[in-house]
């Protein structure tokens, strides 16, 4: 890829911010009940292991991203409609999220908006912030992660200091046996939020250090996942599990228990901001990786793209589905009928091939 | 990113240049001095502040000389005791030496030079140009009959403003001087900072009818060299009529003309000027405004007051954070109070919520109509202020200030609580140090304005991405606009927000060895020195090793 190069910080903030994105409001994992924060552990050292697949690939073509080396391994009959599909994966991911996320907005504050008029605005700062390249998109991402992180622990100190938090709720643990934790990570956890990390494998050939890169990564994943696991557990431990199970965005009223001498109260304003910046680097990401995806592809230059992309992704959100239970009833559907062959079998094909080529291919001593 | 325009802008200027060489006088000098003089004479469309004297020279020879030179420009007691006195005076002993020497009627410009002329800066030139440019400059040109070429006396004098406080930038503790409009005094107010030979200067005259004087300041082997080596190509590639105040320069020299955000530092101050050459930046003189560009500049600088330097570490880091705070202010504070009052007043206590209400009950517009009308009464105020005679002066505006505001909440247009919003942001865009960028935040305050009215905090967020998208997207001469913050750098967070004190700033010295560096006779003692640190006893060093070696940090 070209010369830019992106730092390691830089990396591990964009990385960490889009895997806390919208995972943070809302309610993760919660078919295993009050363990939910343990099937999100459990479900990241999956993430982090198909991951280890991506980085194996990149080490493999540190230079190319996704869609190139699919078409160098693969042949270019093969390879071009894989790659192709990818980037409609792309594209129809940051579509969702972007539905996902100006519902939620729509849910938590902005009630009279219309939909297409917040998405437009997301959608659009998205565009003018790729507009000025990805690596801007990841030093900025440095600066909001810092306010994320400060809102993140504002709002445990003053929970704590409420006295609302109570860690009985969060017993007994693994009432059920290990089933239900097992079936929440394999119906979700694997693959949201850790399975979209199949967008780095576009990004990555910005890394600036080939070797330390996708350990930056994995560690981002890990930090992402105690986040969120401890979020989870701060929720449960805040709400009960019955209540964080029933509703969509859990964060919203665990923070509003916060009240300080009537002072300090209702600042669930925080987790709209979170839930705003996640977003937006969500989207963003994805729609950078479909973006070099299409550049890649057909040889056209980046920012050229860039306007029509950004059309099909807000139409894609607005057309994707009639209503809100029927978007989230799809992406039930995809996450555990097409994103898994997109996101593990065909990466573990590229994987095979890429090592048969290799070992066939290499000179034989003697 | 606007190389393009440039290359453009100076391809043109090149072609008139030629046009003017063309059409001019042609370059070189008669050897009729009543030509030349006449030539000079018609250039200058005849204007009567051109005094031309001419004088016989003594001696064998009795050749025909003139002096000429633009009153008002030139020092006038100069050009008489040291031209024209030189050129009386002297005549007798420079023949009787020559005829000893043999006479060479080739060589009298030289020997007048050499051997007459009682002034320090002087030279022979045979370009007609160039001849034009020193007596516009308020040179005295001397021209002898019979001989093509001139002899320029620097004479420039006139009348300057003379070094004053600084009218912008004003420190509490701190030199009081002032650069002025001069660029020699500004050079001079400059070195006496930095005694060091390492002080390179560079002259260059942009503006192709201005011809105004730029000087380039850098401290070589601290100044990155890539860095002075583009400096001089983007000053080398700016060709204009003009140039008048630095502003000219900087506009053309920026990298990226469609940003609010200042991407170069200009100050008044010689102390600021002479702390940032010493941080390795580049500093750009010109003629005629005090002005002074100093650049690459990122955005903590616009933050800093040289007053930081001269108060104590924790008390400038108090100072700095209320700057960088009352910046937050400025750019959201109205943008606040409207997403609160209109989309999300669950936020706000009850209390107040209620009072709140109880005062928007009779007034007719909404947040964001309200916000926009004081906002937009207060810049007219403040443009108002800085343009009133001073005789007026800020009575007049703080008053005016003052009535409009609480009759305006007494007519019931606008609530109490926004004009209080409306001073405070007015009040904080005056703690920023640097005035552009103050402008700066005041015009995204609008924006943000527009936003929160339209989309509440969702808005506000979402601009605030684009913000410090766009300043990360921003460079002054290669330095991402945010560093050190982004990219992050651990090394350059020392005098950013925070200000550690001095002798943590310098890699290797600890307040103890500073003290101890110094010779032992010129060493203040505490008297409790020998509990402090055993590093004081270790770092007796000869004074030899101590010269010059004193922390020279502002």
């Amino acid at each position: 890829m070209g010369t830019v190069k992106v730092g390691l910080i830089q990396f591990f903030s964009i990385t960490l911010l889009f895997e806390l994105g919208t995972a943070l409001v809302v309610n993760l994992g919660m078919a295993a009940g009050r363990d939910a924060w343990l099937s999100i552990l459990i479900g990241s050292a999956g993430g982090i292991g198909v991951f280890a697949g991506y980085a194996y690939l990149y080490r493999k073509y540190p230079e190319l991203p996704f869609t190139a080396y699919t078409r160098k391994v693969l042949g270019k009959y093969i390879g071009t409609p894989v790659a192709l599909i990818y980037v409609i994966l792309y594209i129809n991911l940051a579509a969702r999220d972007l539905r996902d996320g100006s519902t939620m907005l729509a849910m938590a504050t902005m009630h009279n908006t219309p939909l297409f008029i917040l998405s437009m605005l997301m959608i659009l700062s998205s565009a003018y912030v790729l507009h000025k390249g990805f690596e801007v998109l990841t030093r900025t991402s440095l600066v909001f992660l810092l306010l994320v992180l400060l809102i993140g622990l504002f709002s445990t100190l003053m929970l704590m200091f409420s006295g609302s938090i109570n860690l009985n709720r969060l017993l007994p643990m693994l009432e059920d046996g290990v089933e239900p934790v097992i079936r929440s990570v394999l119906h979700q956890n694997y693959m949201f939020p850790f399975g979209e990390m199949i967008a780095f494998t576009m990004l990555m050939p910005f890394l600036s250090n080939v070797k330390k890169g996708p350990w930056v990564i994995a560690g981002a994943m890990l930090v992402s996942a105690l986040m969120l696991s401890f979020t989870m557990a701060l929720n449960i431990s805040v709400l009960g599990d019955d209540i964080v199970e029933r509703s969509p965005l859990p964060l919203m009223p665990t923070i509003s228990k916060i009240s300080i001498s009537d002072f300090i109260q209702r600042v669930d304003i925080f987790v709209v901001m979170v839930l705003i910046i996640g977003v937006f680097f969500k989207i963003s990401v994805f729609f950078a990786a479909a973006l070099i995806g299409i550049s890649d592809l057909f040889g056209i230059p980046y920012r050229k793209m860039l306007y029509p992309c950004t059309l099909i992704i807000l139409f894609t959100s607005m057309l994707d589905a009639r209503s809100f239970t029927e978007h989230l009833d799809e992406g039930g559907r995809l996450l555990y009928t097409v994103y898994p062959f997109l996101m593990i079998a065909i990466p573990a094909v590229l994987i095979l091939v890429s090592v048969l080529k290799s070992y066939f291919s290499a000179p034989r001593p003697g | 990113m606007d190389t393009k325009g440039q290359w453009k802008r100076s391809a043109k200027a090149a072609h008139t240049d030629q046009t003017v060489s063309q059409t001019g006088r042609q370059p070189g000098l008669s050897f009729e001095l009543s030509e030349s003089l006449a030539g000079i004479q018609s250039e200058l469309g005849n204007s009567p502040d051109l005094i031309i004297r001419q004088i016989q020279l003594g001696g064998p020879l009795r050749i025909q000389a003139a002096a000429v030179h633009l009153s008002g420009l030139a020092d006038t007691s100069a050009v008489n005791q040291f031209v024209i006195g030189s050129l009386l005076g002297n005549m007798e002993g420079l023949f009787m030496d020559s005829e000893e020497g043999g006479i060479d009627e080739g060589r009298l410009p030289a020997m007048i030079l050499n051997r007459a002329l009682e002034i320090g800066e002087a030279e022979i030139k045979e370009e007609w140009k160039e001849m034009m440019l020193a007596v516009l400059s308020g040179d005295t040109v001397i021209l002898l009959d019979g001989y093509a070429t001139s002899i320029l006396c620097a004479t420039r004098g006139g009348e300057w403003r003379s070094v004053g406080e600084p009218s912008s930038q004003l420190v509490v503790r701190g030199p009081k001087d002032g650069f002025v409009e001069s660029v020699a005094t500004n050079i001079s107010l400059i070195r006496r900072r930095i005694k060091s030979p390492k002080l390179h200067l560079e002259y260059m005259k942009i503006g192709s009818e201005t011809q105004t004087l730029v000087a380039l300041m850098y401290v070589k082997d601290i100044a990155g060299e890539d860095l002075i080596s583009e400096v001089r190509e983007r000053l080398g590639k700016i060709a204009m009529n003009e140039v008048l105040e630095s502003g000219y320069i900087e506009e053309l020299i920026q990298d990226k003309t469609f940003t609010p955000f200042p991407t170069i530092y200009n100050t008044e101050r010689p102390d600021v000027a002479a702390g940032n050459l010493l941080e390795g930046r580049v500093v750009i003189i010109v003629d005629g405004t005090p002005f002074v560009l100093i650049l690459p500049a990122v955005f903590t600088q616009f933050f800093q007051s040289a007053e930081d330097y001269s108060q104590r570490f924790d008390i400038a880091i108090l100072m700095r954070v209320v700057r960088y705070m009352s910046f937050i202010v400025l750019i959201l504070g109205p943008s606040v109070y409207i997403s609160l009052t209109t989309y999300h007043y669950e936020m706000i206590p009850t209390t107040l919520l209620i009072n709140l209400l109880a005062q928007r009950e009779n007034v007719p517009f909404p947040a964001l109509v309200e916000a926009l009308l004081m906002e937009g009464a207060f810049e007219i105020l403040r443009e108002a202020g800085v343009r009133m005679p001073r005789v007026i002066g800020q009575t007049v505006s703080v008053v005016g200030a003052l009535i409009l505001g609480s009759a305006v909440v007494e007519a019931g247009i606008i609530t109490p609580i926004m004009v209080i919003v409306v001073a405070l942001t007015g009040i904080a865009s005056f703690a920023i140090p640097a005035y552009n960028m103050s402008i700066a935040g005041r015009l995204i305050r609008f924006a943000f304005l527009l936003l929160a009215g339209m989309f509440g905090f969702y808005g506000v967020i979402l601009g605030l991405i684009v913000m410090v998208a766009h300043m990360n997207s921003l460079r002054s001469f290669g330095v991402p606009y945010l560093s050190p913050f982004v990219p992050l750098s651990v090394k350059g967070q020392k005098d950013t927000i925070l200000r550690l004190p001095l002798w943590l700033m310098t890699p290797r010295k600890s307040p103890q060895q500073m003290r101890a560096e110094l010779p032992e006779f010129m060493r203040l003692t505490t008297g409790n020195e020998e509990l402090l640190a055993p590093l004081i006893g270790k770092a007796g060093r000869p004074p030899e090793t101590a010269e010059g070696d004193q922390p020279d940090e502002q």
